[in-house]
């Protein structure tokens, strides 16, 4: 909370000296840029917490860099206004991490009219904003998807139950855009790696532990025989531990997630958790500042910029730190 | 003989329409998927319906008492961080960590008791404003972390969450043996006496001398008692929290109590009604987990259901379908 406030601050003040520097600053090419920020909702979840710590780091450890951090507090209303008024103040490029995909169109158009780099990260907007838009730095939820079909597969057939395996799936919030890809990635791939797996049954844990639980008692009482559980992020994933555990048939069953988080990598390291996806915020808000700073310097950026998110399991868990959040 | 019987079952269902409406429910649910009835099941629901239940529970006595709480949503996520981030600080362990979220989440619920009791504010200003000075008091405690046990093995913390006695899940039974006692002050102390007469008429129970002021502060204390108890379920069952776990639970809580048949503006409502409002909503929840409904079909039919059994209640009540004065 302090660091934050600090930040806070340290970038209006920083801004103010810079509008009083004037054009001179804007001119001189390779000095300092002015990048800002808005994020969806900093503190709803450790992941965004523990990203905008990162981003702000990342930006003090750069001479080159003064930075603008907002936060929309999840209102679309908002973070529009802080869209203009970032453009009032004449930062030379924005990054937004859309409280709503397609809400945001506007106030991004508006960015990209005044000449500025407008700069997505984590989640996309919709494609209808393409145009307005210089890159999109963050994970790609399909690839996420399929890795961990591919981590379910090469279990079942470590343990030889490719050929008759049934597996559930716990998804994020339903209308959520990376929800909605994971699934696709999941849903597409496990066919193409494992196609005598069945998949029973689909509902929403809503990024929610206790609710994926919930969810999970329920398959539990509905199947008799469930061999895999994928869940699209950790901290559902570990809800359905919980409920497979409380029933006693967490031996039998190969979870696997996205989103490691520090519980399921602990879960992990007692056995009980088999896999997931390792998706740090750290990498994720210091490539987008990286994407932004390479947009400034006239560099190529692909205009989907992902960052690599590796599979994590019990067997190569050892090469990655534990997760902060 | 026959025919009087016959009259007072009449008079009981009519009475008790909710209860039709719950046997109702659960016998179709059972039709469509006969592991809806299984003991396991049952006992599963009950669990996971003992957070909402308990809540739902202290928030009948604040509506009956004419008032409203949307903070409880809120409330319950302070809670579970609280006593979950006490837990895990050096020297705390779950023994002092219970008492102190206890008297820090009945603490905010004597400051809304102020408000609304002695100051006289409406309370659903009063309490909507709780619901995000709460939420934000919250992330300022947790720094917008995820709160986790991280040595599960060592703590006895679990069993208000995933412990049984005699066979039964103890979220179950401390939602029964809370809900006993809370339906003995309700129905047969002088508090709760005046708890309805305050709800019912407040002027009329002040010149009959009822304190209403302080009435009204008790409704709330009761509230976040409930709530600290659920938010203490809450955080045993999964061992973790996150910031947001208890978000727009207020009003699913208040649905319950009105599905039970609770007036919105006081007066009426009972402890029993509330509690077959709560498993009609778990039940309801989990039926159509069960039956393999789409996840985005659920949420009409969950809604429907809900309209029908309020539906059902006023018409046994009033003996027809519909009526053109209330």
């Amino acid at each position: 909370m302090n660091t934050r406030t600090k930040a806070m601050i340290a970038g209006t003040t920083a801004l103010a000296g810079l509008s009083l520097a004037g054009a001179a600053l804007a001119e001189a090419h390779g000095g300092t840029m002015t990048i800002g920020i808005t994020q969806n909702n900093v503190g709803v979840d450790s992941y965004q917490t523990t990203y905008e710590e990162a981003f702000i780091a990342a930006a003090e450890a750069n001479d080159a860099v003064d930075v603008v951090v907002l936060d929309a507090g999840g209102d679309v209303a908002r973070q529009i206004a802080q869209m203009q008024d970032l453009i009032q103040q004449e930062v030379d490029a924005i990054i937004i991490w859309p409280t709503n995909g397609q809400a945001v169109i506007p106030a991004v158009r508006e960015a990209h009219q005044a000449d500025i780099p407008v700069i997505v990260t984590n989640s996309n907007i919709a494609e209808d904003g393409f145009d307005f838009v210089s890159s999109f730095s963050g994970p790609d939820n399909i690839t996420q998807g399929s890795r961990s079909a591919e981590i379910m597969c090469d279990r079942f057939i470590e343990l030889g139950i490719e050929d008759e395996a049934r597996v559930v799936e716990i998804t994020g919030q339903p209308g959520y855009t990376t929800a909605i890809e994971r699934s696709d990635g999941f849903q597409d791939r496990l066919p193409e790696v494992c196609p005598n797996v069945t998949l029973v049954d689909s509902q929403p844990g809503n990024w929610n532990r206790e609710d994926s639980q919930r969810v999970m008692e329920a398959f539990l009482t509905q199947y008799d025989d469930i061999d895999g559980v994928y869940s699209g992020d950790d901290n559902m994933g570990v809800g359905a531990l919980n409920a497979a555990i409380a029933a006693d048939r967490a031996e039998g069953i190969t979870f696997v997630g996205a989103t490691n988080f520090a519980v399921g990598y602990d879960a992990m390291g007692r056995g009980e958790y088999w896999g997931s996806i390792y998706q740090s915020p750290v990498d994720d808000a210091e490539a987008a500042l990286q994407t932004a700073i390479d947009v400034l310097n006239g560099e190529e950026v692909p205009f989907l910029n992902y960052f690599d998110t590796p599979k994590i399991t019990q067997d190569n868990m050892d090469e990655f730190d534990r997760p902060v959040f | 003989m026959a025919e009087t019987n016959l009259k007072a079952l009449g008079g009981l269902l009519a009475r008790q329409g909710i209860l039709v409406a719950f046997v109702v429910f659960m016998i179709a649910f059972a039709l469509w998927n006969p592991r809806f009835i299984e003991i396991d099941n049952v006992f599963s629901v009950i669990r996971s319906s003992a957070i909402l239940g308990v809540m739902a529970l202290g928030v009948t006595f604040v509506v009956i008492g004419g008032n409203l709480d949307l903070s409880v949503g809120s409330l319950l996520s302070f809670s579970a961080i609280v006593v979950l981030d006490l837990h895990e600080t050096p020297g705390f362990g779950p023994a002092l960590a219970i008492p102190a979220m206890y008297a820090m989440t009945m603490g905010i619920g004597a400051v809304i008791g102020f408000l609304v009791g002695y100051l006289k504010l409406n309370s659903l200003i009063v309490t909507l404003g709780m619901l995000s000075a709460i939420h934000g008091l919250t992330l300022t405690w947790s720094g917008g972390q995820n709160m986790d046990i991280a040595n599960q093995q060592e703590t006895w913390f679990g069993i208000f969450g995933r412990g049984t006695a005699l066979g039964i899940p103890i979220p179950v039974l401390m939602f029964g043996l809370l809900a006993a006692v809370l339906a003995i002050i309700l129905a047969k102390t002088p508090f709760g006496r005046k708890v309805y007469a305050v709800g019912g008429n407040g002027t009329a129970a002040t010149f009959s001398g009822i304190p209403r002021a302080r009435v009204v502060f008790f409704t709330y204390i009761i509230s976040s008692f409930c709530v600290a108890t659920a938010g203490l379920i809450q955080a045993s069952r999964t061992m973790g929290a996150q910031n947001t776990v208890g978000q727009g639970m207020e009003l699913e809580v208040l649905a319950a109590v009105i599905l039970g048949g609770a007036s919105l503006l006081g007066g009426s409502g009972t402890v029993f009604k509330t509690v077959i409002g709560v498993l009609i909503l778990g039940f309801i929840q989990n039926g159509l987990l069960l039956a393999g409904l789409e996840f985005y079909v659920q949420f009409v039919v969950t809604w429907i259901i809900i309209i029908l059994a309020v539906w059902l209640d006023i018409a046994t009540k009033r003996g027809k379908l519909w009526s053109p004065i209330a």
